[in-house]
């Protein structure tokens, strides 16, 4: 039997491997997935379908969806970040330690600082990306803690009025949400950006024979992304209405679960941003839907794993190995 | 190289250069070993002591055994980062009572545990293709969350009386853990220094695709790596079980990361084993030494942290500009 499962899996990955030309990445079993686990789940809670449990899982997806549309970028990219949970965590110690004024231009310092770094280590010094994010996302998790050792605090008043105030009927999530996807979707289609970053995600070499700033670009690809992680810490320490420096951790593999799950390949070259929400939206409703069939939250991370494993096992890539 | 060693009128700033060359290129361990030792010698002297040096050395073992695994999984350009995973499980089936059999029949599941992990990775990384890292951390997150929900409903209990009388088991003064970590230690290098099996891992380290084209057993080899990472994991998580006395899920929690960083500094990274078996060893040391230091200065888990992301941030990427010169 398992024998058979792990048959059906190569067999699919071959597959996978062998419609690897599309630059978007989007199969319909990707965008399938959500759908058909929203009307599952409609079909089977009442719970679900109010609006306030909507409305819920709109934001319990918002800082995964900000946070995995920074990680698409530099999956694209052909980089990967592990970094973005401890990101997360050390602005939500920075926000409720600093003076409120200086809160938000200090987190977003901090983003750049942490990508650069990424950057520079993977591009200049040739680390490994897992490997150079590992590090910094230790060291950022230590920071955080020396920061903000206990979880409390109070959140500026006005944040807290951003993340979890309605504006003609809609709550606030929705528009950070909107906002994130709109931005990330200008840049990977509309910008100059967008088309080099596919480039140099698929092929370096031939990408900087073109003469494109290979360097410079993958640089900024993980700027970019701390970025992110630093904004969906705000929403989520906003949420939350209180800081906690190991609040970002579970996110580190939960954005890597949702791109896999969105169909961008981690090899790079290959993604696309409705791939990202696509697979937040996946990830969120099976998330929220454990939550309302009242199963234990340690048993949802092992589930979130076994998803991980099944999405990523279908990126048959060429090398094995790290 | 090997031009230097045809000169046999070595005039002493040769003898010199040569020194000087052999002494950067040996792993950092070695020289952070050094600098540690003095910086204990001024601060900290009565962390010198032989007992003390001894019970750092027994603390260290379940590191310096994790850490053979995943230098192994390093060289064949793999990473392994299951190790704390794996010790979750191994805790839970040694000390939940959930399975009624004696100790012994205990100990021999949690190896076909293990085994069956590295399997698990093995497949996923060698068949389908997935990144190691990726993997082996899903496979953590899978053990250790139902290994925590279970625990919900029955909770661990104590250690198995083996593995508490075998870490308090002494020869003369010396704990009888570092004997079975050196012998280990000794078996690991002998054998991949000897074996058929050592000649493939260095050659898959060295240029994968060449190995690949010229056909050795590949998949079988990383595979095999993977297994063998996840049995001294097994191992390493005995030891910690007998140390602690009561099974935890906190238990093993920084193996992973820990072995990740010894490694590097010893001098091991992808494909490339210059490092050998000591480098490693020697940077487990170390590195419990630093962790103990630390504590004893009054800094805790935030410096520690700190600490290892710096280590192998720096070191990885010391080692790789030093492979491009």
């Amino acid at each position: 039997m398992l024998w058979w499962v792990a048959q059906i899996m190569v067999c699919m990955s071959m597959l996978e491997l062998a419609r690897k030309s599309r630059r978007t990445g989007l199969s319909p079993i990707v965008l399938a997935l959500p759908v058909a686990l929203f009307v599952l789940l409609c079909l089977s809670s009442d719970t679900f379908r109010s609006l306030e449990n909507l409305a819920n899982v709109n934001s319990q997806i918002t800082a995964l969806m900000i946070a995995s549309l920074g990680q698409g970028i530099v999956a694209i990219s052909g980089g990967i970040d592990l970094s973005v949970g401890s990101v997360m965590s050390l602005t939500s110690a920075i926000l409720v330690t600093a003076d409120p004024a200086w809160g938000i231009p200090l987190a977003l310092a901090m983003g750049v600082c942490v990508g650069l770094i990424n950057g520079f280590g993977v591009t200049l010094f040739r680390v490994h990306p897992l490997v150079m994010t590992l590090a910094t996302m230790t060291f950022v998790q230590g920071v955080a803690l020396l920061l903000h050792p206990v979880p409390g605090g109070v959140v500026p008043g006005y944040l807290r009025t951003l993340a979890v105030s309605q504006v003609a009927g809609m709550p606030a999530a929705f528009f950070w949400c909107t906002a994130a996807i709109l931005l990330a979707w200008f840049l990977l289609t509309r910008s100059p950006l967008g088309p080099r970053i596919y480039a140099v995600g698929a092929n370096p070499v031939s990408a900087g024979r073109n003469g494109i700033a290979v360097m410079r670009l993958k640089v900024a690809c993980f700027v970019l992304c701390s970025l992110s992680a630093v904004i969906a810490g705000i929403f989520l320490t906003a949420r939350v209405g209180a800081g906690d420096a190991t609040m970002g951790a579970p996110y580190s593999l939960d954005t890597v679960t949702a791109m896999a799950l969105g169909g961008i390949q981690l090899a790079g070259g290959t993604g696309s941003v409705l791939g990202v929400v696509a697979g937040v939206i996946t990830l969120g409703l099976i998330s929220n839907g454990m939550n309302l069939l009242g199963v234990s939250p340690f048993l949802r991370a092992a589930l979130t794993g076994v998803l991980l494993l099944m999405a990523i096992g279908l990126q048959r890539r060429e090398a094995i190995g790290a | 190289m090997t031009g230097d060693t045809v000169s046999l009128s070595n005039t002493t700033g040769q003898w010199l250069r040569k020194a000087s060359r052999t002494l950067i290129s040996l792993p950092f361990a070695y020289t952070a070993m050094v600098i540690l030792l003095i910086v204990a010698y001024f601060m900290r002297p009565s962390l010198l002591t032989p007992m003390l040096l001894l019970l750092i050395a027994r603390q260290a073992a379940p590191l310096g055994i994790a850490v053979l695994g995943q230098s192994l999984c390093m060289r064949v350009l793999s990473l392994d980062l299951s190790a704390g995973g794996v010790v979750v499980g191994v805790s839970y089936i040694l000390t939940s009572g959930l399975l009624p059999y004696p100790e012994p029949v205990l100990m021999l599941i949690a190896v076909a545990f293990g085994i069956a992990v590295g399997l698990l990775n093995a497949f996923f990384i060698t068949r389908l293709r997935a990144s190691s890292v990726i993997v082996t951390l899903a496979v953590t997150m899978v053990i250790t969350g139902v290994a925590v929900a279970f625990s919900q409903l029955r909770s661990p209990g104590d250690a198995p009386e083996i593995l508490t009388e075998l870490v308090r088991f002494k020869i003369g003064i010396v704990p009888v853990v570092l004997v079975i970590w050196a012998a280990l230690l000794i078996a690991v290098a002998v054998f991949i220094r000897k074996s058929v099996f050592g000649r493939y891992v260095d050659a898959i380290g060295a240029n994968p695709r060449a190995a690949w084209v010229s056909g050795i057993p590949y998949v079988r080899v990383v595979t095999i790596v993977h297994v063998m990472s996840s049995l001294f994991a097994v191992f390493a998580g005995f030891l910690l079980i007998g140390f602690v006395g009561v099974g935890s899920m906190d238990l093993g929690r920084d193996l992973a990361l820990n072995s990740l960083a010894a490694v590097i500094l010893g001098g091991v990274t992808f494909g490339s084993g210059k490092g050998g078996v000591l480098g490693p060893t020697v940077a487990a040391l170390m590195l419990t030494f630093t962790f103990n230091l630390l504590t004893s200065l009054g800094l805790g888990e935030p410096a520690k942290l700190m600490l290892q992301g710096i280590i192998i941030g720096a070191a990885a990427a010391a080692y790789s500009v030093q492979r491009k010169n």
